[in-house]
């Protein structure tokens, strides 16, 4: 009965009067909630919270920037660009291509379309580690798919795919995409399709309709999937570790280097706290990109 | 069905881009369980000859694969077991009450999911570390169910918003105690999603690779560590055997959450798999809610 109760109480504008505490279905959700609240401030929040404080505590136990100005020096910087390049091309890599693949699922009839759909959500859940092996076998220097290549005479084939950017933007590429793919294809599944004919009934041409009717309406998708493949990449240490040269060490390599084997945590602590306000960075324009599109939609209709 | 007519040139080029993109994400896996059967491990491929060698080796004596496995599963269990406690009381709390500063809850549940994971892995080191709990089991699982338990949380919302709750209220009217209800109602319409969930937080564990890195000591090394070490220091080809059976596990609890779904019928409405709660993208499940 205490069940009961609330369900008709929440349906009515919220009972203010009552010390929140008091009732009951409250104090049920505070009791449910907190182990979960407790765990990850222990083991996520504080973590977090001491990598910062210790990124700007100085030799001497005093407050400094100094391992800051580090990361922006040097070989530290050229780390630092190299992620945001690789991270760059990664994301609008698995754009494109996830884009094309989501658009070619989303006209597929069900059946087939829940057949690809299966090849691209079963590679996400199988370890990121033991798919870059996969690529480095496929991309060696008589690997498969330079042999394919050779084969049929593409010219300059076989190439050197592995240990340089390439390889790292291919590997990283796979592993991102099937976010993006995901993302897109939800929207894309969203589409009135009749808007896409009603266009062309009026004798819009083919660019014209993909320009102002289709690429519109995938737009919040395209960023929602460019931004979070870009956050994702910054991170990422597995493949650029296992498939990149030296010109492709990214900032997490750094931070393991630096944990590892020099013992500089202050260092990695500053480096961590880096990456981590990009990933605010990041998120913050989405939040920023969503609310503009949603204004500019509410334009749209008002006109 | 009002179609767009398009050309088949434009057809015939999207359906080859989309295969050979497809190709991209299939073939580092097919690749990798055909060699690991194959005699010449570094060889050509497909390979010439086959051979079951390479898994008798992983097996065989003074070989460090069974350790390493045997330590990544007892953390996946425990990883499981946190996980599920977390995510079954979140959920309730997120979706059965009425919870003062609720999307901040929310948000913080989600926030391991987009922070990078060497952030989070570094943090946590530097919480061990002086507690000289490196290389230690559970360490390692508490790291890992950082990463679990938001994966768990979403797909326990999901179950539990699917779960009627008049069915509970009309048990509660009849006198029936909460722990009752919990027992008796609410616990095994749950129980596929329970199912899901833990299988999630169990492959999440069992693949996790950069906490495990930050974590273990000289003598606790977990399965995804000593691939990479293998793949980055030295040559074994069993790693190839190794990763086989790491796809294979992947596989079948995959199956196992299919199976589950189609068991309670609770899987109909979308598709094979909670594939957007369990992928991790708060970005759509925040606005649903």
């Amino acid at each position: 009965m205490a069940v009961l109760a609330p369900v008709t109480e929440s349906t009515t504008p919220a009972p203010r009067r009552k010390s929140v505490l008091s009732d009951r279905r409250t104090r049920f959700g505070l009791v449910n909630a907190a182990p979960v609240v407790v765990y990850l401030l222990i083991l996520f929040v504080y973590p977090i919270f001491s990598t910062l404080m210790l990124s700007i505590k100085g030799e001497d136990g005093g407050f400094t920037l100094h391992w800051y100005a580090d990361a922006f020096r040097g070989a530290n910087l050229e780390i630092l660009l190299t992620t945001l390049r690789i991270s760059a091309e990664t994301s609008l890599l698995a754009l494109v291509t996830g884009f094309l693949l989501a658009a070619a699922i989303s006209r597929l009839k069900p059946l087939w379309a829940g057949l690809a759909m299966l090849v691209v959500v079963v590679p996400h859940f199988i370890s990121a580690l033991v798919r870059t092996y996969g690529w480095i076998i496929l991309l060696g220097d008589n690997g498969v798919v330079n042999n394919v290549l050779t084969d049929l005479h593409f010219p300059g084939a076989p190439f050197q795919l592995l240990y340089n950017e390439i390889g790292v933007v291919i590997g990283t590429t796979a592993v991102m995409l099937p976010y993006t793919v995901l993302l897109l294809y939800a929207v894309m599944k969203g589409i009135d399709r009749r808007l896409l004919a009603a266009a062309a009934s009026m004798g819009a041409g083919r660019i014209t309709i993909f320009r102002r009717v289709y690429l519109p309406l995938v737009a919040p998708g395209l960023v929602n999937a460019g931004v979070l493949s870009f956050i994702l990449c910054l991170g990422y240490y597995l493949t650029p570790a296992l498939m990149g040269g030296e010109k492709q060490t990214m900032v997490a390599s750094l931070i393991d280097e630096q944990v590892m084997k020099q013992n500089q945590w202050n260092g990695a602590s500053a480096l961590g706290i880096i990456l981590l306000l990009l990933t605010f960075a990041g998120l913050l324009l989405l939040r920023l990109l969503k609310s503009a599109g949603e204004a500019l939609r509410k334009r749209g209709a008002a006109t | 069905m009002i179609e767009l007519r398009s050309t088949l040139a434009g057809r015939i080029t999207l359906t080859v881009l989309a295969t050979l993109i497809l190709l991209v994400l299939a073939l580092p896996i097919v690749v990798i369980v055909v060699t690991s059967f194959g005699k010449d491990a570094f060889g050509s491929f497909p390979p010439d000859s086959w051979t079951l060698g390479w898994y008798r080796q992983l097996f065989a004596e003074g070989s460090k694969w069974p350790a390493a496995l045997s330590l990544s599963a007892l953390v996946a269990a425990m990883t499981t077991v946190f996980s599920l406690i977390l995510g079954m009381t979140a959920a309730t709390a997120l979706v059965r009450s009425e919870l003062p500063l609720r999307s901040a809850v929310y948000g913080l549940v989600l926030a391991p999911l987009v922070i990078p994971q060497v952030v989070v892995a570094l943090g946590l080191f530097l919480l061990f570390e002086p507690a000289s709990m490196l290389g230690s089991p559970i360490a390692i699982a508490l790291g890992h169910t950082v990463l679990a338990s938001p994966i768990a949380v979403m797909i326990l919302m999901a179950t539990l918003k699917g779960i009627d709750e008049r069915l509970e209220d009309a048990a509660a009217s009849m006198g029936a105690s909460r722990l009752t209800i919990a027992r008796r109602i609410t616990f095994p319409l749950a129980a596929p999603g329970l199912v899901a969930a833990g299988i999630f937080a169990f492959i999440t564990s069992f693949d996790e690779f950069f906490i495990s890195q930050f974590l273990s000591s000289v003598d606790t090394v977990t399965l995804p560590v000593e691939v990479f070490n293998v793949l980055q220091y030295n040559v074994d080809p069993s790693v190839t055997a190794v990763s086989a059976i790491l796809i294979a596990v992947a596989v079948v609890a995959l199956a196992l959450v299919a199976a589950a779904r189609r068991l309670s019928g609770s899987g109909e409405q979308d598709g094979l798999l909670p594939t957007e709660t369990a992928v991790g993208l708060p970005a759509r499940s925040e606005t649903a809610s």
